[in-house]
């Protein structure tokens, strides 16, 4: 088992009142599943995406991550959690415009504090891989949707994730480029990465083995 | 990952250039500001503390009790010095210091020199190097002379002269002199400052005082031994001045004087040799106040502070722009500590950048603002290695506070909120308007100042002096020619021209003239049983007509027959306490009774810091006159003053003509005042115009905060005056806010320092509103620059980004 949600609920208080965002939420996910979570618009999806990135922490319930107690850890080892084993995507892309797509693949590996030589190795293979060697000196401003996207999900990748999490990765991109993309997590889900995604369009969420609905914090 | 720091640090620079050089600019100017005037206030600290010795050498200066209260002053008479050495235990070394000038003549040429009337223990008190002849005792001879290096090349045309002599004109007399060793010229941070140095005893006044303990005209300064403290030798003395001052003290007890604290009518006190230059003894003690050069350092660190309080708001005012990167790498992995040193060392950056331009703009400005402010400074004061230690301690932690607090904040950020780009700053709010509050404070007191400080010294330049300022030139006779020969020549000399109106001469200017020099003479006497004390001046007859003072009784000199007679001010008459002044007879040197000829009305002769004090005017021609006055028709006055130099220049003709118009002498009096204005307004506008620069970026950041807020407003049908007006009003808040806050204390602030002057305006309520006007005025010309824009701007635009 990858990661075990047992009855996780997210509130804010509004007014005096909880508002609640997740809702008692019990999940499991397995190495190697590829997974989508679909709902309307304020159901909690990207909540829910942020409580298993550990970006944004919960109110109750128990998180366990890779036999680790995530709600027992404190902030410094949950980053150290995610930093090593989860990787991002988002649909605003959030490359780092004053980066070239080389220094922005480097980013990550420069955080893990990967020497020099093998980080140039690291992110060499993964230009290669996605295509896109002709373009490490470009700034992001310079690409097109599709192409931010290719490089956002090559940071996701280069430090070798076993879970991607993306957030409506197509949302901002034609079908084709969405498309494109899918065929990409579908690609990577084959050679053993687990993905967690969240979209809005049916025809996305069948490229997942399993579909996740919420509403109102609440999976359906 | 240093190297990435620097590219993202670099490239974000280079990005926003408006906002990169705006910052830049405001900080390297505040930076080179800041050195320069440091640099002048640490000139000024430095004075005197060049000599070896300066802990040891005290300046001997006494308080007398008088029926008015204390009295101190430096001046002693010709036997103290030797006296106090043989009977007061603890004295190593005494010196009697007078300053003076002469005629200095080798061969064919004669120059006028500063000169300095010492003992020979000087040399060894003070530190002023000897570079050729002897090292230790050079003025073991009474005719020797220890000349400075610059003299001796104008003088003698090189400095390998010791053994030569040359002639001094002293008193009208020609006196052969041999040089007995040069010295390096006396640095400009000290006090004494002199082109030659001679024997004590053969100034013109020694022979008639050698006995007197009532001729005091000289300071002395000593150099106690290393176990005797400046109390004890105090304490030690208190029989010495018993048993030398005993009919001076008696006198006072029947006057009514009250004993001092130790029961004491009169006593020798010490003060330290780096204090004499910051020492007033007006107030009757020896008052020592370095403010002035603390009030520059001040000023440069106000504007330090200002420049540092718009880079704090500016890094915030932009930090909305980057919450997408420090999401984006709290994602990836960063910690708030890596995030904190990325950003803080990218203010490092611009402040290393700001204070490499900054040093670089005080080099280029340092020789206008070395004239301009009338300051010896040099980056010798700023080279010392403690000195760049502390600087540079200094910019760490500025950088630390202004560039790490933003950065602080900016690290702190929560990962979802920054990857949605929604700023919460509240508590930056707070300490934001609270900077903002402070800076516009800072702003507000210094323009206050200004405008106060202009004030006295608009005053005091157009206040009615009681004498004729504008029309009459003086100049010092400085020539070999006896004065009263020299004065006769000038009147036959320039009586046919129909536009000089008068000539005349006295012993002493009125305001400083351009030689440079103010004295004052003072003299106290018995008059009904009492001592009384008088400035005294001796004039050629015609003064009082020449210079246009008004008689309140009686009638003025009118020929040389008249010498027998003398002439008071009316604050003389107070001090005789005398109902019908006409009738007195005053015994004021020696036996000879002289009748009082007339009271003229007060006039300032003296500096408007001062009261006007008692006076009494002599007219003999025993006594030396100095300047010579003359007045001039109120038409072609430039040519009346070219006729003046050119007949001087016949009369004599090695000796500069040193001439200048009364009202510019009066001006010269009030050169530190000047120069003190000139730097807190300087100071002011570059306050004000840094304070903008922030503001500046206030307005930016709140319009890009409340962009959508603006466009809702709009949709629903404000007009863009009202949203102006609504973007405007909080700035206009605090605005206000600070000027509550900065008036009082401007007002106490400057309340203290007008009452340094005995002649001052008024402070009224005027000079802080003129000051809040323009600074709210100039705020709000910053601000409705962006607020206009954004609330022309349409709202489709600003809604589309949902």
């Amino acid at each position: 088992m990858l990661l075990e949600l047992n009855n996780i609920f997210k509130w804010v208080q509004q007014g005096g009142q909880r508002v609640f965002l997740l809702k008692d939420i019990n999940l499991k996910v397995a190495e190697g599943e590829f997974i989508s979570v679909m709902g309307p618009s304020g159901s909690g999806k990207s909540t829910l995406l942020n409580v298993i990135g550990m970006l944004d922490g919960f109110n109750e319930g128990e998180y366990h991550f890779m036999d680790e107690s995530v709600h027992t850890l404190r902030e410094k080892h949950r980053a150290e959690l995610y930093k090593q084993y989860i990787g991002f995507v988002f649909q605003a892309y959030h490359l780092i415009d004053e980066l070239t797509v080389y220094e922005n693949l480097e980013m990550p590996l420069l955080y893990k504090k990967i020497k020099g030589s093998e980080r140039k190795a690291m992110v060499a293979d993964m230009l290669d891989r996605f295509n896109i060697v002709g373009k490490k000196d470009l700034f992001p401003t310079q690409l097109s949707g599709g192409q931010q996207q290719l490089v956002g999900v090559a940071r996701a990748l280069i430090s070798k994730p076993k879970l991607i999490l993306a957030d409506e990765p197509t949302g901002n991109l034609n079908s084709k480029q969405g498309q494109d993309i899918m065929e990409l997590f579908k690609q990577l889900n084959n050679e053993g990465v687990t993905i967690i995604q969240v979209t809005h369009s049916e025809k996305n969420a069948e490229y997942g083995s399993r579909i996740i609905q919420l509403l109102d914090g609440r999976k359906v | 990952m240093l190297k990435n720091y620097l590219k993202i640090a670099w490239r974000n620079l280079w990005k926003d250039k408006t906002y990169s050089s705006i910052n830049i600019l405001g900080l390297s100017v505040a930076f080179a500001v800041a050195i320069l005037l440091s640099m002048a206030a640490f000139f000024e600290l430095s004075y005197d503390n060049f000599h070896e010795h300066k802990d040891r050498v005290f300046q001997v200066y006494n308080v007398q009790q008088t029926p008015d209260g204390p009295e101190a002053g430096t001046s002693q008479p010709t036997p103290f010095a030797e006296s106090l050495k043989t009977e007061v235990p603890g004295v190593d070394h005494i010196t009697r210091v007078l300053h003076d000038n002469a005629l200095a003549i080798y061969i064919e040429k004669e120059i006028n020199l500063d000169i300095a009337w010492v003992d020979p223990d000087f040399f060894t008190m003070f530190t002023f190097p000897i570079i050729e002849g002897d090292q230790s005792t050079p003025l073991n001879e009474l005719g020797s002379v220890v000349i400075s290096n610059e003299a001796a090349k104008t003088l003698f045309g090189d400095t390998d002269i010791v053994g030569k002599s040359l002639r001094l004109l002293i008193n009208g007399e020609e006196r052969p002199f041999t040089v007995a060793a040069v010295m390096k010229d006396t640095p400009r941070n000290s006090t004494f400052d002199f082109d030659m140095a001679l024997r004590f005893e053969n100034n013109p006044e020694y022979a008639s005082t050698k006995d007197s303990w009532q001729a005091q005209y000289h300071e002395v300064f000593a150099m106690l031994a290393n176990s005797v403290s400046a109390e004890r030798f105090e304490s030690n003395s208190h029989a010495f001045i018993d048993l030398h001052y005993n009919e001076a003290i008696e006198n006072a007890k029947r006057d009514g004087a009250q004993p001092d604290a130790d029961e004491k009518y009169r006593q020798v006190e010490l003060l330290p040799l780096r204090d004499v230059r910051f020492t007033s003894f007006r107030k009757g003690f020896a008052e020592v106040s370095r403010s002035n050069p603390y009030l520059i350092l001040s000023v440069a660190l106000l504007i330090l502070f200002i420049a540092g309080v718009n880079y704090i708001n500016m890094s915030m005012a932009r930090s909305a722009k980057r919450l997408k990167e420090i999401g984006m790498r709290k994602t990836l992995g960063a910690r708030g500590k890596q995030l904190f040193f990325q950003f803080w060392g990218e203010s490092l950056l611009l402040f290393l950048v700001a204070m490499a331009l900054g040093i670089l703009l005080s080099a280029l400005l340092v020789d206008p603002f070395k004239s301009m402010f009338r300051t010896g400074a040099t980056y010798d004061q700023l080279s010392s290695p403690q000195f760049i230690v502390i600087g540079g301690l200094l910019v760490l932690i500025i950088s630390l506070i202004v560039g790490g607090y933003p950065a602080f904040l900016l690290s702190r950020f929560g990962t979802v909120q920054s990857l949605k780009g929604t700023l919460q700053a509240n508590g930056a709010n707070w300490v934001r308007n609270t900077l903002m509050v402070v800076q516009f404070g800072i702003a507000m007191l210094l323009i206050t100042s200004t405008l106060v400080l202009l004030g006295q010294i608009d005053y005091m330049r157009n206040k009615d002096l009681g004498y004729e300022k504008e029309q009459v030139i003086s100049f010092p006779l400085n020539g070999k020619r006896g004065s009263y020969a020299v004065l006769e020549l000038l009147k036959q000399e320039l009586k046919g021209n129909p536009d000089i109106l008068g000539v005349t001469g006295a012993d002493n200017n009125l305001g400083r003239g351009r030689d440079g020099n103010q004295y004052s003479s003072a003299i106290g006497f018995e008059y009904k049983g009492r001592t009384v004390g008088t400035n005294f001046l001796v004039v050629d007859h015609d003064y009082v007509e020449t210079l246009g003072l008004d008689m309140a009784m009686g009638r003025s000199f009118k020929s040389p027959a008249d010498s027998t007679g003398i002439l008071i001010n009316e604050a003389m008459v107070k001090e005789l306490r005398e109902q019908d002044p006409m009738s007195a007879y005053l015994q004021i040197n020696g036996d000879l009774k002289s009748p009082v000829l007339g009271v003229v009305k007060d006039y300032h002769f003296q500096d408007l810091d001062r009261a006007i004090a008692p006076l009494t005017f002599f007219m003999s021609r025993d006594l030396e006159l100095a300047y010579a006055y003359v007045k001039v028709a109120p038409v072609n006055m430039a040519d009346s003053y070219e006729h003046v130099k050119e007949v001087w220049g016949k009369i004599e003709p090695n000796a500069d003509f040193l001439g200048s118009f009364l009202d510019e002498n009066v001006d010269r009096t009030f050169r530190r005042e000047q120069a003190t204005a000139k730097l807190i307004a300087s100071g002011s506008v570059l306050a004000i115009l840094l304070s903008c620069i922030g503001l500046f970026a206030m307005s930016m950041l709140i319009v890009s905060q409340r962009v959508k807020e603006i466009g809702i407003r709009k949709v629903i049908g404000a007009s863009v005056s009202s949203i102006t007006f609504m973007l405007t009003k909080d700035f206009l808040r605090l605005l206000l806010l600070s000027l509550g806050i900065a008036a009082p204390i401007s007002w106490w602030f400057l309340q203290e320092w007008l009452e340094n002057y005995a002649y001052r305006i008024e402070l009224h309520p005027g000079f802080f509103l003129a000051a809040g006007i323009m600074v709210v005025v100039i705020a709000i010309f910053t601000v409705s620059t962006k607020t206009i824009k954004a609330a022309l701007q349409n709202p489709v635009k600003s809604l589309r980004t949902e």
